[in-house]
């Protein structure tokens, strides 16, 4: 509690975190694009093979 | 305990860097090459399995591109041709090409592995281990037969596609083989002729370094000499048809014809361009035709089957 309230009381610290510069924010922008969709295109991949290997099989569903 | 983080700039590292690193012309020919010894494989596969293993056999170039790159930082950086790379101009930490490599290479194997079968992805992990390990971080750096054993990392795709579709490995492929794995000294010592100051400066024993022009164009033709009758092996040994023999007698009568006029160029280095050139014609037109000559005799032999039936 009273770490709480010595931090509340020395109000807001000034903003030492990196910065990204507008070249820096575009390229990771792209960057995260990219891997949604090789990501997306891994979930397809997957889910064609599936229906390809297993077919209609897919419904079976031994007890 | 006081810990000291060391302070990273954030990349500004863009797709296009991340696909220079995975080599696409590379990628593109192990593809096309992948692809022809799929086709020309006995027996089925569905079309998605198909792509699933050239997508996967793709990767798995790239990933070896991308560790390739990673470990010749220092190199590529005192060479014309490859300053440029990502890793040379400071847009990508080795690290992060090691790392970028790395995942891609174990998701293409262990993809092929579980969705096709596991003597494909065997072959790519291997073909993957053979490039990085065997031509990048042993061979490049210590011997002019450099190219010539490192060559067999760029050879293997065909017999990738063929055990994609059989499981197996049979005598078609390592023809195919054999055919690139001859075709890859000439080509690259004709290239070496004419940056073999870049070579130099690198210190990278390519053979024109180390033993000089006359004794690589002496290679260079010995080399030609054993490639183009490979290149006609498939049409004799019965799995191409008469268009590849003729595309095979015809290109390799070339391939040879510029290989002599290589030996005997004295002055500048026309010949050796024109070389390296063909050799990439040469080859492309062997697998283009190849292609072809198995589309057009399964499309044939379907409307055969369809019209007798």
């Amino acid at each position: 509690m009273t770490i709480v309230s010595n931090a509340m009381s020395e109000g807001p610290k000034p903003d030492t975190g990196i910065r990204l510069t507008e070249q820096q924010l575009r390229a990771r922008r792209s960057r995260s694009i990219a891997i949604a969709l090789a990501l997306g295109a891994f979930v397809v991949v997957i889910f064609l093979v599936t229906l390809v290997k297993l077919g209609s099989n897919v419904l079976t569903r031994p007890m | 305990m006081s810990v000291t983080l060391a302070r990273i700039e954030p990349s500004i590292a863009g797709v296009g860097d991340y696909v220079a690193l995975l080599k696409p012309r590379v990628m593109s020919l192990v593809v096309f090459t992948a692809l022809v010894g799929l086709l020309i494989a006995p027996g089925h596969v569905h079309p998605v399995i198909a792509l699933t293993a050239l997508l996967c056999i793709a990767v798995g170039a790239g990933a070896a591109g991308a560790l390739n790159m990673w470990y010749d930082a220092d190199i590529d950086a005192r060479m014309l041709r490859t300053a440029g790379r990502p890793i040379p101009q400071g847009r990508v930490t080795p690290g992060e090409a090691a790392g970028f490599g790395l995942t891609l290479a174990v998701f293409a194997v262990a993809t092929l592995g579980l969705l096709v079968n596991w003597v494909s992805a065997s072959l790519l992990a291997f073909t993957i281990a053979f490039y990085v390990v065997i031509y990048t971080m042993w061979l490049k750096r210590s011997t002019p037969q450099n190219i010539v054993i490192g060559g067999a990392a760029g050879a293997l795709p065909p017999i990738i596609g063929w055990a994609a579709v059989t499981g197996g490995v049979a005598v078609e492929p390592i023809v195919l083989f054999l055919i690139i794995f001859f075709w890859t000294p000439p080509h690259f010592w004709a290239l070496s002729l004419y940056r073999a100051e870049d070579y130099a400066r690198a210190g990278i024993p390519m053979l024109p370094v180390v033993a000089g022009e006359a004794e690589t164009r002496r290679q260079i033709v010995i080399y030609t000499l054993i490639l183009a009758p490979l290149g006609v092996a498939p049409w004799l040994m019965g799995f191409a048809g008469p268009l590849y023999g003729i595309a095979a007698i015809a290109g390799g009568a070339a391939m040879i014809a510029l290989a002599l006029r290589v030996r005997a160029e004295r002055h500048g280095h026309a010949a050796s361009k024109q070389m390296f050139g063909f050799s990439i014609l040469y080859l492309f037109l062997l697998f283009a035709v190849l292609l072809a000559d198995r589309l057009w005799g399964g499309l044939a032999a379907q409307a055969v089957s369809h019209f007798a039936a």
